[in-house]
């Protein structure tokens, strides 16, 4: 899915001059070799041609933990996210790290104190921040980039980079590439800060700048780059410090700066940052690997109980887990659903299907059986959803005369919705054991499993076999003339059936065939063994 | 004449929607189209031929001269084992057994269990049978129809209401299999939506085969003697 190669250069055979041709020249400054006509870190160093697209999300810690409700509840929602004040328990939990949109305009501030903000706005739902939900978003946001690249780094925690060349022919370009990543991360519910320039660096600066450009050409990078506050480089606090008070506070005044200087009084990594920015540093970076399994939650804000809107609520994790396994040409065969509730225990529902599956409808549609059949013990509170092992997906093949293709297909699809709501030992098939005995001569069978194996040979027995068979042998009246419903007629027999001794199901018996005065033929055996006596063990139907 | 029909031609507009040549379809799909009208489509249940029952005498009973094919037969018996899937035993064998044939044979909470060896013995094909079993037989018998899995569908279910036996009716119409409902004797005075309806009898000669209500055909009897179903089984 990644492709390495190129853009895995190690980070050791960066092309910057050794010092001792640095110290010959007349001071070279960051910003390459263009206005300063020095040859050396104007060589550019980035693979020619990458573009690489950044999403910078920077409202990620409240959308991690408030996902947009369904579109019926939209208002409600987003009523209810305005009040949220986000608090990090990893630092005591009383400095506000993220706020609403409500709480903003009352005028509460991330790193405010909590209860400066409560004073601020009574009515505010404190929430904790969770890294792990943060993760989780940014790896989805990486997963639904997949879509338009293989190529997907995650650069957290609010930052995922695509590159993007390849991709833009078949998006019609750069804008309308653009456009469609900022339309399907708003669906999404998410506020993207999106930018493309050809190195990741300043693709990632000038999103988190909010400046949203779309640059391809790399002579361009350094003026643009200029304006750029430095807060956008997240270097070391205490080095942007000592640079405001030198008067450096943008980009540009950075790249002015004598290249040694800089380098002996910062950090290697801020000099090695400015030369990947505008593409003279190489900038190897590890692709985003998407997990094996699918993972997603989502909490129903109100707690649900109702069937119908449980189906709603799962329908958008249902999309996701479609687009998850698109994305990997992939499919499932069974999926596990877990509905928390506040006290009870959660209710898990497992869905099983009888092919692998990739469509959403159709997951859909065996989920619904399987809510209608679930009690609830509480309403619930948050869904997850994970899915059983991935399996390569089987394109279905279209075809133009599909009169006569639906019969073996909607087999499976049958089975499953059939065992979706009577359960896992309803729905079964038939097949054959060689054996003599007549209820040992057959088992239930998987119905989709032996539909490969060859056609069972039709045993020869000297008698006929009846159509129904008794589970238990019914013991009948009558010593000689055995009776059920009248006076039974014997028509053929006897036909002894013995031994078993090997599996302690001895038997010793003569079946006939006979008829009750009404008409039924049914199959008896008289006992051989003692007490003996008349039982009836099959109808013929 | 002439003007009449040029008239119409004209109030023919082309068919609409036209379909999208880069969506995938098939020659079925467009053979859907509500401007299309398909001789063979028209007409009442009694055109469309059944299948025969294996029964000469019966056959002659039945409109179609022999099982419909859509649509509900309701068999009305009150003795299980009285004969009731030995009239079957034949169609169902032509209708899940033969190489060429990849329909299935769905068996609705029957009343006990169906033996493997003697329906292998009829020449049902064992890899195509399916026995479900459960609380909802109307349901799963309505969705073994509609799925379009099933060449024919046994269901042993109580159908309480007629509402059930509409669904059940609608189903079996739309689908092409030959839909079975076994019911007891006392339903019979009861209307049923069932495009066939059968009661069984029997005694020690052979089996009374009474035809209730037949879409198209008349209400007669028919007597099959034992000898009958004898001599198929030695085919067989």
């Amino acid at each position: 899915m990644s492709l390495p190669g190129k853009h895995r250069v190690p980070p050791e055979v960066s092309p910057s001059p050794s010092p001792a041709s640095r110290r010959s020249r007349l001071r070279p400054a960051l910003g390459g070799g263009n206005r300063s006509g020095t040859g050396e870190p104007a060589r550019s160093a980035a693979p020619a041609g990458e573009l690489w697209l950044a999403i910078h999300l920077p409202d990620y810690i409240l959308e991690s933990l408030c996902q947009p409700v369904a579109a019926a509840g939209e208002a409600a929602a987003g009523d209810d996210a305005g009040h949220v004040v986000v608090v990090d328990p990893g630092r005591g939990g009383k400095v506000v790290c993220a706020c609403g949109v409500t709480a903003t305009a009352a005028g509460v501030a991330p790193g405010m104190a909590l209860n400066s903000a409560l004073a601020l706005l009574p009515d505010a739902r404190v929430l904790a921040r969770d890294s792990r939900r943060e993760r989780t978003l940014l790896e989805t946001v990486a997963v639904m980039a997949l879509d338009f690249t293989p190529r997907v780094n995650l650069d957290p925690p609010d930052g995922v980079l695509l590159e993007v060349r390849g991709s833009l022919r078949l998006f019609g370009g750069v804008r309308p590439l653009c456009a469609r990543v900022g339309e399907r991360l708003r669906a999404r519910g998410l506020v993207p800060r999106i930018a493309l320039t050809p190195t990741r660096l300043a693709s990632l600066w000038f999103a988190r700048s909010g400046i949203e450009v779309a640059l391809r050409r790399p002579e361009a990078l350094a003026g643009r780059l200029a304006a750029l506050p430095l807060a956008c480089t997240r270097w070391p606090e205490r080095s942007l410090r000592s640079l405001a008070t030198m008067g450096v506070r943008a980009v540009g005044d950075c790249l002015r700066l004598p290249r040694d200087g800089f380098t002996r009084r910062f950090e290697l990594q801020m000099r090695l940052d400015l030369d990947r920015a505008l593409g003279h540093a190489p900038d190897p970076c590890v692709a985003f690997v998407p997990g094996e399994r699918f993972a997603a939650r989502r909490d129903l804000e109100p707690e649900l109980a109702d069937t119908a809107r449980l189906q709603r609520a799962c329908e958008p994790l249902l999309d996701e887990l479609c687009a998850f396994l698109q994305a990997r040409g992939a499919s499932v065969e069974s999926l596990e659903l877990r509905f928390l509730h506040r006290d009870a225990p959660p209710t898990r529902l497992r869905l099983r299907f009888a092919e692998p599956v990739t469509a959403a409808a159709r997951i859909a549609a065996l989920l619904r059986e399987r809510l209608a059949r679930a009690e609830w013990p509480e309403p619930v509170r948050s869904v997850r959803l994970r899915s059983g092992p991935l399996s390569e997906a089987r394109a279905q093949p279209g075809d133009l005369f599909a009169l006569d293709r639906g019969r073996a297909s909607a087999v499976p699809q049958l089975v499953e919705r059939l065992r979706a709501r009577l359960g896992e030992e309803a729905v079964h098939g038939l097949c054959l054991v060689p054996e003599h005995r007549p209820e040992a001569a057959w088992e239930k069978g998987d119905i989709l499993l032996f539909q490969s194996s060859g056609k069972g040979e039709c045993p020869l027995f000297p008698s006929q076999r009846p159509v129904w068979l008794l589970a238990e042998p019914q013991r009948l009246e009558g010593e000689e003339q055995p009776r059920y419903q009248g006076a039974l007629e014997l028509k053929e027999g006897p036909e002894r059936i013995e031994s078993g001794w090997w599996d302690g199901r001895d038997v010793r018996r003569d079946y006939y065939v006979a008829r009750t005065p009404a008409g039924v033929r049914v199959w008896i055996f008289r006992e051989r063994r003692t007490p003996g006596g008349w039982f009836l063990h099959g109808v013929f139907g | 004449m002439n003007g009449a029909v040029s008239r119409q031609c004209q109030g023919l507009g082309p068919l609409s929607p036209i379909p999208d040549p880069r969506s995938p379809t098939s020659l079925d799909d467009l053979l859907r189209h509500p401007g299309l009208w398909r001789a063979r489509e028209q007409g009442g249940a009694a055109l469309r031929p059944g299948l025969p029952t294996g029964f000469a005498s019966l056959d002659r009973c039945l409109p179609g001269a022999g099982w419909p094919l859509q649509g509900l037969v309701e068999i009305l018996t009150d003795r299980n084992g009285i004969g009731e899937l030995s009239l079957l035993m034949p169609v169902l064998a032509r209708l899940c057994g033969g190489e060429h044939e990849d329909g299935w044979l769905a068996w609705i909470s029957p009343p006990h269990q169906p033996y493997a060896p003697a329906l292998a013995a009829c020449g049902i094909d064992l890899r195509r049978v399916l026995v479900i079993r459960g609380q909802a037989a109307e349901w799963a018998m309505e969705q073994a129809l509609r799925s379009g899995a099933c060449s024919a569908v046994l269901g042993w279910a109580v159908c309480r209401d007629r509402q059930s036996l509409r669904r059940l009716q609608l189903a079996a119409e739309q689908s092409r299999c030959l839909a079975v409902l076994f019911r007891r004797l006392r339903d019979g005075s009861e209307p049923s939506p069932a495009v066939l309806r059968i009661a069984l009898d029997g005694d020690r000669d052979g089996l009374e085969v009474r035809i209730l209500k037949s879409r198209g055909g008349h209400a007669v009897s028919v007597r099959l003697g034992w000898a009958s179903f004898a001599t198929r089984a030695i085919a067989q």
